[in-house]
């Protein structure tokens, strides 16, 4: 089998497990849904394995799906290091979720079963088809369906009014960025009369096609590349929820809890940092644009993070985290190092997956309960998902030597060797965003976990998750304590596994890492271990004030979420209903009713009068014929005459 | 070539088409009051008979064989509207009992 039709393969599993479980589900056994659903990911995850083993590059063109003058698009796959990496990341940590899938929607009924399944190998299918893409149009499509999946799933419990707001949020939010990217791309079609990746970098940029040979060439037609950056960014910053296009985020926590963990974690949101990467030609020459990834990012790290202070539904905390977390890569690509934010890209994929399963495992032993202030003394009872939550929250904080602290140092390092303004503010926006982390993540921690049970807590004596949950949860606590050290550059030495694979797809950090980021990131560490110890004392032991009642002020702002949403409720919202309600009340009635109502009772108005003619009386139509043709006779005669 | 000679006397023309004019009057005159259906049909028979006359007049006066050919056909298709015609009268008698076709006006707006 040659290295394009396994390409495809990976593409087509999921697709035709998604097909299989929409049209046969209804009548598939349970055990084969439960087959069915998680084996094509899997499926897909060793066929990208043979890709990733063989080191198979290149740009396969499949057939031209529309051609017309010089408009093209052909149906392209692009495979390179890049693609590879995000395949691995979407099959493998998407296997293990969709598998834990299998016991969370346990308790649904067997067409709800099927769906879920059914809903979860189209998001596979449509993400992995987002990242093999090879030019824009099917780079959009999947874009597009991504979104889509996301709205399904979101609004996954129907019935519940809450999930159905949330998925149209989402969906909205989503399509402002699609509107930005398909602007983006008309700007690079328009510009450069190409489709696809490489041909739009070729005459773009000195971008060069893997395993090539290039020099450096100056283009001077930056403004349109700028413009078409910015608009790509805007698709970015929706699909992974960055300021000022975040607001969805947190509410698609309605949805089940393994799509948090997949979609609005490890794969769906970290879209836009592929996007980023795979553009960074773009964003390399577009030095705004690209500077205002960093500064959005940044800022994002540190609004979420503060938010996530004051949660108390855990997995709105989690949410927070991911924004943040997201932010930090969009750092990263801001500033050029790449590699590290793919890294962060992984490592989140571990921790953060790894976080949201166990706290659906709490969720499920609560009895659905979210509210983490109902909680408390969980460990002795849970003490497996306890200990995986507890190695996911210290991958969060970044201790050695789990991955979290490899990925984000070495962002923070990239940050602060960097050397510019922009990098250094950025960096100590990171710094100050990674102490609150600590703080946050040991708060949701303590609060579970620890001190005695809530006197409110649902159930007295809760049961471990079953094994088909517990197995993932604690296979990705194994990689979030292992896969650190395949890249150990934030401390100075050691092997950089991920980097060396990714450079001939994004390139090399063009700056070096200078020994002061090491000494800076450890003691940021200690500081947000600290931090992350200090929250016991201040939410189980109470034996320190809380910080809120020296600011109540601050407390309020964040519980009300910088009042983004009232922001938007007043800005757009409100506004659009009053436009809405005038039309509905104005304009509808009067105007649209009264011309169509009008229009027909004009017209019965009319039949009715010249109804009158058709007396039914044989005489009269003769009469009217004869008469007829006196009078045509006469005005001959006259005529003739 | 004003007259045509007939049974060995000359007729003028216009005494032919006198003829037809009258008769077609009479024949309108009578779909126009008349109210019995099969009446209504004699009388339409009357009308396209004063038109055959007038045709052949008109041949015979300008010496051209189109107008009585034409004549043959308006004759032919006379057979056939009488056929259909009186099968409609014969299904309507059938039916119902019509005197007077003032009674078939159903069919008015």
């Amino acid at each position: 089998m040659s290295a394009n039709q396994v390409t495809l393969l990976i593409l087509l599993f999921p697709a035709a497990g998604a097909i299989l479980l929409a049209v046969g589900g209804r009548r598939l056994p349970r055990i084969g849904t439960a087959i069915v659903g998680p084996g094509v990911v899997w499926a897909s995850f060793v066929a990208t394995l043979v890709l990733f083993s063989n080191q198979v590059k290149g740009d396969f063109t499949y057939w031209t799906w529309i051609k017309s003058g010089t408009f093209q698009v052909p149906f392209n796959l692009l495979v390179d290091n890049l693609s590879i990496f995000m395949c691995l990341v979407i099959t493998g940590v998407g296997g293990l979720i969709v598998s834990y899938s299998v016991g969370y929607m346990e308790h649904e009924d067997d067409p709800s079963y099927a769906r879920f399944f059914t809903y979860m190998d189209v998001f596979i299918f449509s993400m992995l088809l987002l990242v093999l893409a090879g030019n824009f149009v099917f780079l959009i499509i999947g874009w597009a369906l991504v979104g889509l999946s996301s709205y399904l799933l979101i609004g996954f419990w129907y019935q519940r009014r809450s999930a159905v707001l949330a998925a149209r949020k989402a969906f909205v939010m989503n399509t402002i960025g699609d509107v930005g990217m398909i602007l983006g791309a008309f700007v690079l079609f328009m510009t450069y009369h190409q489709t696809t990746f490489a041909g739009v970098f070729a005459a773009a940029t000195n971008w060069c096609p893997p395993n090539a040979m290039c020099t450096l060439v100056f283009h001077s037609d930056s403004a349109v590349l700028e413009l078409a950056a910015f608009l790509l960014l805007v698709g970015a910053v929706a699909k992974s929820a960055q300021i000022p296009l975040h607001t969805w985020l947190p509410d698609a926590m309605e949805g089940p809890t393994p799509v948090s963990a997949l979609i609005h974690a490890a794969t769906m949101v970290t879209a836009g940092i592929y996007l980023i990467g795979r553009m960074h030609p773009i964003y390399d020459v577009a030095v705004y644009a690209h500077n205002a990834v960093a500064i959005i990012g940044a800022v994002t790290a540190l609004f979420a993070a503060t938010i996530a202070i004051v949660q108390t539904d855990i997995k709105r905390v989690l949410a927070y985290s991911t924004m943040s977390q997201i932010g930090y890569m969009f750092l990263a690509v801001g500033i050029g190092a790449y590699a590290a934010a793919f890294f962060h890209l992984l490592a989140h994929a571990f921790f953060k997956a790894l976080l949201f399963m166990a706290a659906g495992n709490v969720i499920h032993a609560m009895h659905d309960e979210q509210d983490m202030r109902k909680y408390g003394g969980l460990f002795r009872q849970l003490p497996r998902t306890g200990g995986a939550f507890l190695i996911g929250s210290l991958a969060l904080v970044g201790v050695i030597p789990l991955v979290g602290f490899f990925s984000k140092e070495q962002i923070l390092g990239a940050a602060f060797s960097k050397g510019d303004p922009l990098a250094l503010s950025v960096w100590v926006i990171g710094a100050v965003t990674a102490l609150i982390t600590g703080f946050y993540t040991g708060r949701m921690w303590w609060m579970s976990f620890a001190g005695k049970p809530a006197p409110e807590r649902p159930v007295e004596h809760p049961h471990e998750a079953p094994p088909v949950m517990l197995v993932p949860v604690l296979i990705l606590a194994a990689l979030s304590v292992v896969a650190g050290f395949i890249q150990t550059r934030a401390l100075g030495f050691g092997p950089s596994v991920v980097s060396d694979y990714l450079a001939s797809a994004v390139g090399h950090m063009t700056w070096e890492e200078n020994s002061g980021a090491v000494i800076v990131g450890l003691i940021t560490m200690v500081l947000s271990t600290a931090l992350f110890f200090a929250a016991y004392r201040f939410y189980v032991e109470r034996s320190w004030k809380a910080w809120s009642a020296n600011a109540p002020w601050a407390q309020r702002m964040l519980e009300r979420k910088y009042y983004f949403d009232e922001m938007y409720d007043a800005a757009f919202v409100r506004p659009m209903d009053a436009v809405a309600s005038w039309g509905a009340r104005d304009v509808e009635g009067p105007v649209l009713d009264g011309l169509v109502v009008g229009t027909g009772n004009a017209a019965v108005a009319a039949a009715r009068s010249l109804s009158l003619t058709q007396s039914g009386y044989f005489r009269n139509y003769v009469l009217v014929f004869v008469g007829g043709a006196v009078v045509a006779a006469v005005l001959l005669l006259i005529r003739v005459a | 070539m004003s007259g045509m000679t007939l049974g060995g006397s000359q007729i003028d023309a216009s005494w032919f088409l006198i003829l037809s004019a009258i008769l077609f009057t009479l024949g309108a005159a009578g779909v126009l009051v008349r109210r019995n259906p099969l009446v209504i049909l004699i009388c339409i028979e009357l009308m396209l008979n004063a038109v055959n006359l007038t045709l052949v007049t008109f041949s015979r006066q300008l010496q051209d064989l189109e107008g009585q050919l034409f004549t043959l056909m308006s004759i032919t298709v006379a057979a056939a509207e009488a056929v259909v015609g009186l099968a409609i009268l014969v299904d309507i008698f059938r039916t119902r009992d019509v005197e007077d076709v003032d009674e078939l006006s159903e069919m008015k707006g």
